[in-house]
């Protein structure tokens, strides 16, 4: 593993990253607009789902408040409970795109990974709900985009993106990228809040990968994935499997194997995906699959955070 | 003995023996990086792949015989463990001979 810098990092040619761009773009629009629209009613509750508090009149009777209610000749009467509004919450969302060269050669998932990438960015562009910015992996990690960068709405903005994307690097690395993430993160997190905000921020990681990752880095990123909930960081996987689908059932990750040779010599077979560490993970054979996957892991996601 | 480093390497197995044939599902694995002939060999064979039992494989990649580990096959080619290496297998024309380690 290189550290690979700015300079000596391939990069694809302006002209064919507009155009991958502006192919996507339009290729993708429907699922941009089905993923925000799905994506809005989970990032921007307009209604707290709680009832709480203590109020004359409201929605529900507080039980806990009856029997000092009664016991004060019902002169307490603050018996009744309310929906609060919730406070405004503001995201910074880091995509995280796996730059190996698992991902090109003889393989597309790359290819998907980038309209992947791309349906993605779009529909949080349309959202607005914060930041976004976007980090590259492989042997090493790079800022493609830096949260504090414009949103997609230009194909310039998305293009120097694309351009950075190539697919060369000799390693997966996911323990760096889970580092550099929580680290990112941290700074970012620093930065906003030495601004006006007192806002509920948020911050969301969505790995796009083949999900092949060394499996003895599998034990190493447990740790790193708790500290990186412990930091209110959500991490999600997405694993780009179009395998599963197009050629055969062959090459899918749901169904890759590892060959270990036990203490006595003899090989043990297992399902790649048993020690897979990330929690929330879902695969994707399909681009049109993502939208309602995406949505449908985060909507549990927060309603296991808000329960 | 040389320890292994915990390094993995994914492959796809093919044959042109129809008799020998692995299911779609099991032609692609993750393997130690410093395997060789012998190891693949009772991978192949063991209950969870063909259950053959005991048949000497030899295997080629990119049309040669592989003679050394997989981690040096990839060094010596320029290769990282990134790679999906192919691997054909046949039945060895070889005389089994005793190999210590896999
Ligand atoms: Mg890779």
């Amino acid at each position: 593993a290189t550290h690979l810098t700015e300079s000596d990092r391939s990069m694809r040619d302006y002209s064919e990253a507009l155009d991958m761009w502006t192919t996507f773009q339009t290729k993708t629009h429907g699922l941009s607009l089905s993923l925000s629209s799905q994506l809005r009613l989970i990032l921007t509750p307009s209604q707290s789902t709680k009832l709480s508090g203590s109020f004359r009149t409201g929605k529900r009777l507080n039980i806990k408040k009856i029997i000092p209610y009664i016991a004060s000749s019902y002169k307490r009467d603050k018996i009744w409970m309310r929906r609060s509004i919730p406070s405004k919450r503001s995201y910074q969302i880091l995509l995280c795109v796996d730059d190996s060269s698992s991902m090109g050669d003889n393989s597309s998932s790359g290819l998907l990974a980038l309209e992947s990438f791309v349906m993605v960015a779009r529909a949080l562009t349309m959202l607005e709900v914060g930041q976004v910015g976007v980090l590259g992996f492989g042997s090493d990690v790079f800022v493609a985009h830096d949260l504090t960068g414009p949103l997609f709405a230009s194909h310039d903005t998305g293009a120097r993106v694309l351009q950075q994307f190539t697919f060369r690097q000799d390693g997966t690395d996911m323990c760096r990228l889970v580092r550099k993430t929580i680290d990112h993160f941290r700074d970012a997190r620093l930065l906003t809040q030495q601004g006006a905000g007192q806002q509920d921020l948020w911050q969301l990681a969505l790995i796009l990968s083949d999900g092949l990752v060394q499996s003895k880095d599998h034990a190493r990123l447990r740790p790193l994935l708790r500290e990186a909930m412990e930091q209110r960081v959500m991490v999600v996987f997405i694993v780009m499997d179009d395998a599963g689908d197009q050629k055969g059932k062959g090459g899918s990750v749901l169904e890759l194997k590892e060959a270990r040779f036990g203490a006595d010599g003899m090989p043990v077979i297992h399902r790649y995906l048993d020690s897979f560490p990330f929690p929330y993970y879902l695969i994707v054979h399909h681009l049109d699959d993502l939208p309602g996957a995406l949505a449908g892991l985060l909507r549990t996601w927060f309603a296991e955070v808000n329960g | 003995m040389e320890q292994p480093s915990g390094a993995q390497v994914k492959v796809t197995f093919t044959t042109t023996e129809t008799d020998i044939e692995l299911p779609e599902t099991k032609r692609q694995l993750l393997v130690p990086a410093e395997i060789r002939r012998y190891g693949l060999s009772r991978i192949l064979n063991s209950e969870s792949m063909l259950d053959t039992g005991a048949i000497p494989f030899d295997f080629l990649v990119n049309g040669s015989f592989l003679r050394t580990s997989l981690d040096d096959y990839l060094k010596t080619n320029g290769l990282s463990l990134e790679t999906n290496v192919t691997l054909q297998y046949v039945r060895s024309l070889i005389p089994p001979v005793y190999e210590a380690s896999f």
